[in-house]
C-alpha cells in the first residue's frame, strides 16, 4: 500500500442467490485458487444443510453467526522505552468484519467433517448459537485485551 | 432479422468484446446464436449481463441479439453488461443518469498485467540463491 495515500474500500457487488454483499465478501475469502464457482457451492450448500437442519432462513444463521464472532477489542504490540508491551485497542468495524469472516472460515476448515460445506454449516450454526472455535478465538482475543487493561495508557 | 429500429453498441471487458443489438418490443435473448440459459450456465454471469436491463426495469422489453468474441465466461458476461448499458442509452437518452448511478457506463479498465522480462510472471520474481 501506497504510504502517502490511504486505499478507499472497494464496493463488493451483491451476491447472486441472496442479493447480499456480506455474501460475496465471505466466498470471495472462502475461495481458493480463484475458484469462486467451487466457493459458491460450498457456501450455498452449506446454507441449505442449515435450512434443512434448524428450519430458519440461511442468511439469518450467517448473519447471526458472523456478529457473535465480530471482536470488539483486541491487543496490538507497541515498544515504549525498549519494552514490549500489549496494547488494547478497539477494532475498527472493517477489520472486525474482516476477522469474523477469516476465524470462522479458519475453524470451519480445521473441523473434522465430510465436506467443507458440512463443516462450514457446523461452524456457522456453533457460531451462531455463541458456541464454536470461531467464538472461542475471540473471546481469547477479548480476555488478551482485558487482561492488559493497564496498558491502555498506551494506546496511539 | 428484420428491419426495423435497432440499437445496436460495443462494450468490451478484459480480452472480450461484444456486439450487442436491442429491438423495442418483446423480450428474448440470442448470445452467439444460443439462449441465455445455455450459454451462460452459471448464475452469476446472468445476472451480469442482464444487470442493466434489470436495472432500467425494462427486462422483457428488448429483444437482444448479441455477438461475442474473446476472452472467458466472465469478460464476456461482463462486456455484453456494458454493451447493452450503451446502447440502452442510444434508445433512451434519459437512462444515462440511472446507469451511470449503476457504474454500468464505465470500461473497467482493469485487465490482466504483462509479463516482465526476467521474472516469471507479472510480479513474481525468480527465487534468489545467494551463490
Amino acid at each position: 500500500m501506497s504510504r502517502r495515500n490511504r486505499a478507499t474500500p472497494r464496493e463488493i457487488p451483491a451476491d447472486p442467490k441472496y442479493g447480499s454483499s456480506e455474501v460475496t465478501r465471505f466466498i470471495n475469502v472462502l475461495m481458493l485458487d480463484g475458484k469462486k464457482s467451487t466457493a459458491e457451492g460450498i457456501f450455498y450448500d452449506a446454507m441449505r444443510k442449515i435450512e434443512e437442519k434448524t428450519g430458519q432462513p440461511g442468511l439469518n444463521v450467517f448473519r447471526q453467526a458472523l456478529a457473535n464472532t465480530k471482536p470488539v477489542l483486541e491487543v496490538r504490540s507497541r515498544r515504549v522505552g525498549g519494552a514490549t508491551y500489549q496494547v488494547p485497542m478497539e477494532v475498527s468495524p472493517r477489520r472486525r468484519d474482516s476477522l469474523g469472516r477469516r476465524w470462522l472460515i479458519q475453524f470451519a476448515r480445521g473441523r473434522s467433517g465430510k465436506s467443507m460445506a458440512d463443516r462450514l454449516a457446523g461452524e456457522l450454526l456453533d457460531a451462531s448459537r455463541g458456541d464454536g472455535g470461531a467464538v472461542r478465538k475471540k473471546e481469547e482475543v477479548h480476555r488478551m485485551a482485558e487482561a492488559n487493561k493497564a496498558f491502555a495508557h498506551y494506546r496511539w | 432479422m428484420a428491419d426495423q429500429t435497432m440499437y445496436q453498441a460495443v462494450g468490451r471487458r478484459k480480452a472480450a468484446v461484444a456486439r450487442v443489438w436491442l429491438r423495442p418490443g418483446q423480450g428474448g435473448w440470442t448470445i452467439n446464436g444460443r439462449s441465455l440459459e445455455e450459454y451462460f450456465p452459471l448464475l452469476r454471469h446472468r445476472d451480469a449481463a442482464e444487470k442493466p436491463l434489470a436495472v432500467m426495469e425494462s427486462v422483457g422489453s428488448y429483444g437482444v441479439h448479441v455477438r461475442v468474441r474473446g476472452g472467458g465466461p466472465t469478460g464476456q458476461a461482463e462486456a455484453i453488461q456494458l454493451a447493452i448499458a450503451r446502447a440502452i442509452v442510444s434508445a433512451d437518452e434519459e437512462a444515462r443518469s440511472t446507469l451511470r448511478a449503476h457504474d454500468l457506463l464505465t470500461r473497467d479498465p482493469r485487465v490482466v498485467e504483462r509479463k516482465k522480462p526476467g521474472r516469471p510472471k507479472a510480479r513474481k520474481r525468480f527465487q534468489f540463491s545467494k551463490r
